[in-house]
This record gives C-alpha cells, sequence and structure tokens, in this order.
C-alpha cells in the first residue's frame, strides 16, 4: 500500500524525457533573450521595423509559442504514422523548394530565394525539409535495408535523390541547409550499417565534391576566401567575420555584460540570425558560450540514447529518426558555431532554438516533439502499455 | 504490437551499435573542439581580437576646455561661453528621413527645405553639420522629431550681454571659439585653454556609445577681470552714441582712463554693432576705432608744447607772446587764429588755443627738445595696451623737421594718434608729470609711471588747461557741476591723400577733479556736419561722462555746485587747427 503511493508519482514523472524538455525550453528561453539583446540598437533604428525596439523580440516570442503549439500536436502523432507519411512529405518539401523558386512567389532576400511569402507569415521551405530528409533518410534506410550491401540499389537511389534536392538549394542559394540535409543522408545511411567500402568511397569524393562546389562559384568562393583570412580584408570579404571575432575576443570569461554588445550596434550584420552567438560570446563571455554548447551536447545525448532505447526495441524507423535529428541539430549547430568562431566559411544556416526565424523554431520544435514521441512510445513498449 | 510487426514486413534491418556509438563521439568530439576554439578565442587570442575591435570603433576625441569668461573690474560679466547644440546628419543610414520628416526639420531649424535636404542625403560625406549652435529650446524640438541619422553635438557659444556696447573692444569668437578680433584675440592664449581627449566608443552610426577612457582632462581657459567698468562703460557709449548722431557724424569714440593708475575704464565707439548676431557685420564696424584709427589731434597738442617750453626755462605761464594778430608767417606758410588776438599770455595761448602763440613757442625749442619731449609722452610709439591692431601713430624724426613743420607740429599739425595713446599721454598733467602705462586688465597696483615733465610745470599747464572750460576759454561746455575740470579742445582738418580738406574730426581731452584728478576722459568725433569745433561737439559729451563717473565714484566735490558759469552767446569756441 505505501510502496504504491510512493511509486505512483515517480512513474507519472517519467511518462516523457524531462532532460531533453528542459535543456531544450533553455535553449529557447536563451534565444529569446538574446535575440532580444542583439536585435534592439537595429530594431529601434530601422524604418522596417517601424522604430519599435521589440519588433524582433514580440515575433520570435509569437514563434516560439508557435513552435510549442505545433510541437505539441506533433507530439500526438503516432511514429508509425510519421513513417507513413515519410514519402509524401518529402515530395511535398521538393515542390516547395521548386515554388520557392519561380519568381513572383518566392521571396529574395540578400540575393537568397528562400522564402515562401503565406499572406502573414514567410515560410521558409528549406527549414522543412531539413525535417522531412530526416523522415524519409530513415524510411529509406528502413526499406532498403535488405539490399543494403549494393551500391546500385541501396545508395544510388538516395544519392540521386539528394542530387535533386541539393540542386534545387544550391539554387537559392541555400549552401548551409544542403550541407545539413547531406549530413542527415549520409549518417543515416552509415547508422543503418550500409556497405562500409563505399562509406570509405565517400570519404574521399565527398571533400573533392566541396571543392569542385565551391570553386564553381564566385560568391561561395569569396565566402571562402573571407573564411581563411578575415584581418586581409577585414572591410570586405572579411567584414563579418572579423566582427564576429571581435566580439569574442571582447567577450573574455565572463563577458561585457548583457546588453553591453558594441559589435550588435550595426557593426555585426545578421547579429540576431546567424551570428547570434557572437553576440552571446560578447555579452556573456566563454561561459554563455560554454552554456549553450553544452545545452546542444545535451540534446545529442538524449537523442542518441532515445535512438538506441529504440534500436533496443526493434523500432529501426524510431531509432535512425531520433538519430537522424541528433545529427541534424548537432551538425546544423556545428556549423553555425564553427562560422561564428572563423572555423568554417559562412553558411548562412542559423543556430537551431536561438537564432531568429519563425519557420526554424517552429520546425525545430516539432523535431524535438517526435523525439518526445519516440521516448514515451519506447517508454510504454517497456512498460507493455499499447502506444 | 502491430506497429513492431509492420515494421519487420519491410526486412530485418540490423543497426549496428557500435556506428551510433561512433557517430555519436565523433559529434561530440566535434564540439568539444568548439568549446577549445572558444578558449582560444576569448582567452587567449583576446588582446589582438580586442585591438582589433578598438581600431574599428575606438576614437579619440577631443573634449571641448571651456572658454574663460571676461568680467569687468568688479567681475560684472562682459563674455560667457555658454552651452549651444550643433545639429549634425550622418549619411550612414539604413532608413531615410520621409520628406514630412525634413520638412519638419527645416523648420524647426528656421532652413530651407530644400537645403536641408541636400544636406541630409550628401552620401559623399559621412558627417555634416546642419545648424551649428542654436540655443537649447530649439534643438529639444529637432531632437523630439526624431529623424533618423539627425544628432546633436554640444558646443560653446560666446555671449556678450554688453552686445553692441563692448563690441570692438572685446572682439568676438569664431565658430570654433577661438578669439578673432579685440581681447578675445589679444587674450586667446589665457582664455581658451586645452582642450582635453579622451578614449570613447561609437556605434557604426558614428554615436558615442561609451566613455572608455579620459586620456586627457581639459584645461578650462581662465577667467580674466578687464579693467572695465561696466557702469561707466554704458555711459560712455550712450553719450558717443548720442553725440555721434545728433552731429550725423561718421564715427565717434571715448575712452576713460583711471589717471592714478592708467587703466582704461571704459572705451566705446559708434557705430558698432551686436556681436551676439552672427551676421557677419560690415568691416568698419568691426574696428576698434579708438586704437586702431588715427587721426590729427590739433590743439590737443598744445599743452605739451607750453610744458616743453616751460620746462626748457624759456617762458613762465605769464610771459606774453606777440601773436601777431592772428597771422604768422612761418617759411612762407602763414598760420592763423580764429579768435586774433595782439598779444596772450602762455596761459591765454592755451585758453584761447592761439596757434601762433603754440608755433612761437614750439620754434623756441630745438627740434630735439620737443621731438623728445612728445616722445617721452607717448606719440609716434604704440601704448602698451597689446591691443590687436593698434596703430601707433606718426611721429617724424625731429632730425629732418623743417621750421613749417615744427610749427604746425605745436599746435598738432603733422602728426597722427590715437585716441587711446592721446588720453594716456593726458596722464603726465594728472599725475605731477608722469606718464602712466594702459592697461585693458585690472591692475592690482597703480602701473609704475615715466617722468616726461617736472611736478610744477605739470601743475601749472593744468592750471592753465582749467582756463579752457571757463567762459573765456574754448569749451565752456565741458563745466561740470561740483568738479573743477582741466582739459584741451581740439578741431582739425581730416587729411586725404596728403591735403587737408574741409572736414574735421572734433576731439576733446580733459581730467576731473582738476585738484587731483581721479579720471582723464578723451573724446573724439569724425566728421561731424554742421558745427565741428571740438568745445562744440566732444566738450558736453565729455562733460555727460565725467560727470556721472566722478558721482558714480563718490569722487569728493572740488568746486561749489554753483560752480558752472556758462558765458553769453559767444563763439570762444571756435578753434581750428
Amino acid at each position: 500500500m505505501h510502496t504504491a503511493i510512493l511509486k505512483a508519482p515517480r512513474a507519472a514523472l517519467a511518462e516523457y524525457d524531462q532532460m531533453l524538455t528542459w535543456v531544450v525550453l533553455a535553449l529557447l528561453c536563451i534565444g529569446l533573450v538574446m535575440v532580444y539583446s542583439a536585435s534592439i540598437a537595429t530594431a529601434e533604428d530601422s524604418k522596417f521595423t517601424g522604430f519599435h525596439p521589440t519588433y524582433y523580440l514580440v515575433r520570435h516570442g509569437i514563434f516560439i509559442f508557435v513552435g510549442l503549439a505545433a510541437g505539441v500536436a506533433a507530439f500526438q502523432v503516432k511514429v508509425e504514422t510519421w513513417q507513413k507519411l515519410a514519402p509524401w512529405l518529402f515530395m511535398a518539401g521538393v515542390l516547395l523548394l521548386v515554388l520557392v523558386l519561380i519568381p513572383g512567389v518566392g521571396k529574395s532576400v540578400n540575393g537568397s530565394r528562400r522564402w515562401l511569402s503565406l499572406f502573414v507569415i514567410n515560410l521558409q521551405p528549406s527549414e522543412l525539409m531539413k525535417l522531412f530528409a530526416v523522415l524519409y533518410a530513415a524510411d529509406y534506410t528502413v526499406r532498403k535495408g535488405v539490399v543494403k550491401h549494393t551500391f546500385v540499389k541501396a545508395f544510388l537511389p538516395m544519392f540521386s535523390v539528394m542530387g535533386l534536392v541539393g540542386a534545387l538549394l544550391l539554387l537559392e542559394p541555400d549552401m548551409g541547409a544542403f550541407v545539413v540535409i547531406c549530413s542527415i543522408a549520409i549518417c543515416t545511411l552509415w547508422l543503418g550499417g550500409f556497405n562500409l567500402k563505399v562509406f570509405g568511397m565517400l570519404m574521399f569524393a565527398l571533400p573533392l565534391a566541396f571543392v569542385v562546389l565551391i570553386g564553381s562559384s564566385p560568391y561561395r568562393m569569396q565566402r571562402i576566401k573571407g573564411f581563411w583570412d578575415p584581418w586581409s580584408d577585414p572591410f570586405g570579404k572579411g567584414y563579418q567575420l572579423s566582427h564576429a571575432l571581435i566580439a569574442f575576443g571582447r567577450g573574455e570569461w565572463f563577458g561585457v555584460g548583457l546588453g553591453a554588445s558594441v559589435e550588435k550596434l550595426f557593426y555585426l550584420p545578421e547579429a540576431h540570425t546567424d551570428f547570434l552567438l557572437a553576440v552571446i560570446a560578447e555579452e556573456l563571455g566563454f561561459v554563455g558560450v560554454c552554456v549553450v554548447i553544452l545545452l546542444f551536447a545535451g540534446v545529442l545525448v538524449r537523442a542518441f540514447a532515445i535512438g538506441r532505447q529504440a534500436a533496443f526495441l526493434d523500432r529501426q524507423f524510431a531509432a535512425l529518426l531520433a538519430q537522424g535529428t541528433a545529427v541534424w541539430l548537432a551538425v546544423q549547430a556545428m556549423i553555425n558555431i564553427g562560422v561564428n568562431m572563423g572555423v568554417l566559411p559562412t553558411k548562412g544556416l542559423t543556430l537551431p532554438f536561438l537564432s531568429f526565424g519563425g519557420s526554424g523554431v517552429v520546425v525545430n520544435c516539432i523535431a524535438v516533439a517526435i523525439l518526445l514521441r519516440i521516448d514515451w512510445e519506447n517508454r510504454r513498449m517497456m512498460r507493455g502499455q499499447t502506444i | 504490437m502491430s506497429y513492431n510487426g509492420a515494421l519487420k514486413t519491410t526486412g530485418v534491418v540490423a543497426l549496428p551499435p557500435w556506428r551510433s556509438s561512433l557517430l555519436f563521439l565523433v559529434l561530440l568530439l566535434g564540439l568539444c573542439a568548439l568549446v577549445g576554439r572558444a578558449v582560444y578565442l576569448q582567452g587567449i587570442h583576446n588582446d589582438f581580437l580586442q585591438q582589433k575591435g578598438d581600431a574599428r570603433y575606438g576614437r579619440t576625441v577631443d573634449i571641448v576646455a571651456h572658454r574663460g569668461m571676461i568680467t569687468d573690474r568688479y567681475g560684472e560679466p562682459l563674455a560667457i561661453s555658454t552651452p549651444v547644440e550643433s545639429v549634425w546628419a550622418s549619411s550612414q543610414q539604413d532608413e531615410a528621413a520621409t520628406p514630412e520628416q525634413v520638412r519638419q526639420l527645416a523648420q524647426a531649424l528656421g532652413m530651407d527645405a530644400r537645403d536641408v535636404k541636400n544636406r541630409l542625403f550628401d552620401d559623399s560625406r559621412d558627417f555634416v553639420y546642419l545648424k551649428r549652435q542654436i540655443p537649447p529650446e530649439q534643438a529639444e524640438k529637432v531632437v523630439r522629431l526624431e529623424v533618423p541619422g539627425v544628432s546633436l553635438h554640444r558646443e560653446y557659444r560666446r555671449y556678450y550681454p554688453g552686445a553692441d556696447m563692448t563690441a570692438q573692444l572685446l572682439g568676438f569668437t569664431d565658430v570654433d571659439d577661438n578669439g578673432q578680433e579685440g581681447i578675445e584675440l589679444a587674450l586667446q592664449e589665457l582664455l581658451s585653454g586645452k582642450a582635453g581627449s579622451e578614449r570613447v566608443i561609437k556605434d557604426r552610426r558614428g554615436h558615442i556609445v561609451e566613455d572608455v577612457a579620459s586620456i586627457r582632462a581639459p584645461k578650462p581657459g581662465s577667467d580674466l577681470a578687464l579693467s572695465l567698468d561696466s557702469k561707466m562703460q554704458y555711459l560712455a557709449f550712450r553719450e558717443i552714441k548720442l553725440a555721434v548722431e545728433q552731429h550725423h557724424a561718421k564715427a565717434g569714440s571715448i575712452v576713460v582712463l583711471d589717471a592714478k593708475s592708467g587703466e582704461v575704464l571704459a572705451l566705446a565707439n559708434w557705430p558698432s554693432y551686436n556681436p551676439n548676431n552672427r551676421d557677419k557685420p560690415a568691416t568698419k564696424m568691426l574696428r576698434n576705432r579708438a586704437v586702431t584709427d588715427l587721426f590729427e589731434p590739433g590743439s590737443t597738442i598744445k599743452p605739451f608744447t607750453v610744458a616743453t617750453a616751460l620746462e626748457a626755462g624759456k617762458f613762465t605761464p605769464d610771459s606774453v607772446i606777440n601773436t601777431e594778430n592772428g597771422v604768422f608767417t612761418v617759411g612762407g606758410r602763414k598760420i592763423h587764429d580764429t579768435h586774433p588776438y595782439a598779444s596772450l599770455t602762455v596761459a591765454q595761448v592755451i585758453q584761447h588755443s592761439s596757434n601762433v602763440g603754440a608755433a612761437k613757442m614750439g620754434l623756441s625749442l630745438s627740434p630735439e627738445t620737443f621731438g623728445s619731449s612728445l616722445s617721452e609722452a607717448g606719440f609716434g610709439t604704440a601704448t602698451g595696451s597689446a591691443f590687436p591692431g593698434e596703430a601707433s601713430g606718426k611721429l617724424r624724426d625731429y632730425h629732418k623737421w623743417m621750421p613749417i613743420e615744427q610749427a604746425n607740429m605745436s599746435f598738432g599739425n603733422g602728426m597722427s594718434v590715437n585716441l587711446l595713446q592721446l588720453a594716456r599721454a593726458y596722464t603726465v598733467f594728472a599725475n605731477g608729470g608722469e606718464l602712466k602705462p594702459v592697461s585693458f586688465l585690472r591692475q592690482d597696483a597703480p602701473g609704475v609711471g615715466k617722468r616726461v615733465f617736472s611736478e610744477t610745470t605739470a601743475r601749472e599747464v593744468r592750471d592753465m588747461l582749467e582756463l579752457v572750460v571757463q567762459p573765456g576759454g574754448t569749451a565752456p561746455q565741458a563745466q561740470i557741476k561740483g568738479y573743477r575740470v582741466a582739459g584741451k579742445t581740439g578741431t582739425a582738418h581730416k587729411v586725404e591723400g596728403g591735403r587737408y580738406v574741409d572736414r574735421y574730426v572734433a576731439s576733446f581731452v580733459g581730467m576731473a577733479p582738476a585738484s587731483n584728478p581721479r579720471l582723464i576722459v578723451a573724446v573724439m568725433v569724425d566728421e561731424p556736419t554742421g558745427e565741428y569745433y571740438g568745445g562744440l561737439i566732444a566738450a558736453p559729451s565729455f562733460s555727460n561722462v565725467m560727470g556721472s563717473a566722478l558721482r558714480l565714484l563718490n569722487v569728493p566735490n572740488d568746486a561749489p555746485l554753483g560752480n558752472v558759469m556758462m558765458p553769453p552767446a559767444g563763439d570762444d569756441a571756435k578753434e581750428e587747427t
């Protein structure tokens, strides 16, 4: 009798992955505060925002709210349903990527055609595509499991599909999304136990392909050059990066204090989106950067744990989906942080959960909701309950 | 368990756990590497990066030093630096001002809308002033408009409470607060102080967002007390303005000196201008005529001729001189007296301002004696006031004098003086023969004088000068109720292109109380129309200023209040030299 009472609340608490939930909520909260801090000066001084200093804060708050709502909704969807929908969603995603390229339908900002204007909100199909790619890759890997050692049957269809998506993304251009989607596809195939020799070959082929890709476009070439030595042309190609690096240097261990960044005062472009981490580094210092990286590590740890638990339960699709999501979020975060720190060329990728951007925040929330759903189903299966 | 069943129908996929572990490890290592990079950037390489940042947005800016205040001798402010705002615009704007904002801004600044627009959208410059030095209340209006890119910049502007009263004396500063004329220029070093500088951080739009460090504190300029007495300055200015306007003269100047110390108590000119008004006045208004303009002094020199002759022992005040019925020929040139007399005593020569008498006394002296006596009285050399643009006056080298020149010089022709110089020269008669240095700054102790004449001579000449204002003299209008006055009129033809023309400078220099002079007042009116005699034009101004000034200083009377005796209408005032 007594033991039953004591155990009841613990069982109720263990219904879902609390650590993952809190880690993601922490990231969203830090993001909200830092987006406000990074954007306040530019918003106050821009006619585009109507001179409202809270312009980005209000919008980002709404995005997070919508994201949480979307997450709650997504949590209700069974993993099985996601698997069934995966190919269709992927096709819808490709369709959106085509739509965005059509002049008049797609909206161009800073020379990149990345947005679809849907009355009030701007939809960024490449963000959606990342989620759909994870779903599709997991489903594909499960379906092709029987032929995983034949290159033509197992690898070639995936490569063709990725080639198509990649081409569409590079037409926008959105190199960052392309790199993330490629990483998701390759990592999922790798997890699926596909032929080792092929991966060995890819280790050579992929870097080569990237070099060719970069050399083929002056836009990408310029970004690479700016990244290589930002101080050789600090007012031209290296402008953005040099200011990001200065922000890190100014922040030192404990930062200059929340709100005290100088770089955000019109020096650092995209301070509230791609270069949010630089503002975090300046205002909150190494401590702030470490907290963000640790939280992402937390997401990574939990997502892999959920994935392995699913694999243990013989739920291959769920396992691949969870680990694919982990790869997506981790790779995107790492690329963004790497760009901010000057170890990777400028890509135009946002920092998941933190950067300003409606599509990104909502899609990231949905991804976490799916992770939580997998975990929830795992827990129910372990208890022998029905899903 | 239907789900698991469905999964298995698609084929058994074994997920190798080692691959998952390896991938997890690689991703975790990637995050660790980023932490390492953060340590490098934020803990090791940070000095270099901060240096780069400082080069981007760190700026050294000057801190304007507060310019010292100029006061009169009692601490009344004459020139004060007041804070004002300058409106400037930065062209580095994402958003441009709307046409409506431009219109409102132009209205607030009182400028042409097109002009404002041109400056606002001038992309060739990062920084452009829209309007400098506007009053705080106007600046507030501008701020309230919130036009993008428009900001204020604190500056100091000179304000002169005395306005046109002290205009030429004080001069003015330019828009950067540097002295351009007058005292402001002469004492620039003392007044300006030293600008400080500090290190600041500016945002990309040029606004200062943080004061990092003060490199050098600004050293404010010193406050300076002039010798001026603002009440006397007001009196002097009012009277000279009145005299010039009444006689439709071209210009006029007046100088009030402390007879004992040589300090300038008042110095005014008319026409004048308001230095608080930024509209550039005509150049002729800017000149401090009392110091920078020269004129032939005429009869006001006669006391020096007489004093030199007395000093040489050739005459006594009662010596009788044959004045030849008003016409005397020297070297083929005729010298005239307006009032012809057969003979006059030395005192009467001064009283009636006889040219013939003065010429005879001058000619009795060697050129060396006469010439060095005039030099010692300060003629032909600058007064030492250090006023910018002071004219020293002309006194020809006595080695080259011709007799006619020497004769002319005896009654002040053929030489030139400025009014300050003339007033100063009269300190010899006020101070027992000692010439005092003049000063525009308040002196703690009277300046050390230089003896020119003996005390007896000085007193004898002063007694003669008292006759000038008595009935029978040339300036009865110079009399003051309750005080004895000693002075001398001057009415001189102007010289244009080396020839005398029928235009005049009327002057009067005098001191009071004659028993122990406290003040010297010199008045000069340039080209009066109608009457032009010093006794009629300059003497009344002298009387008004001197009388009020003495009462202002509470100088005890040295004559009964009923001392003023006006002659029956006559033409004694007439003189022409």
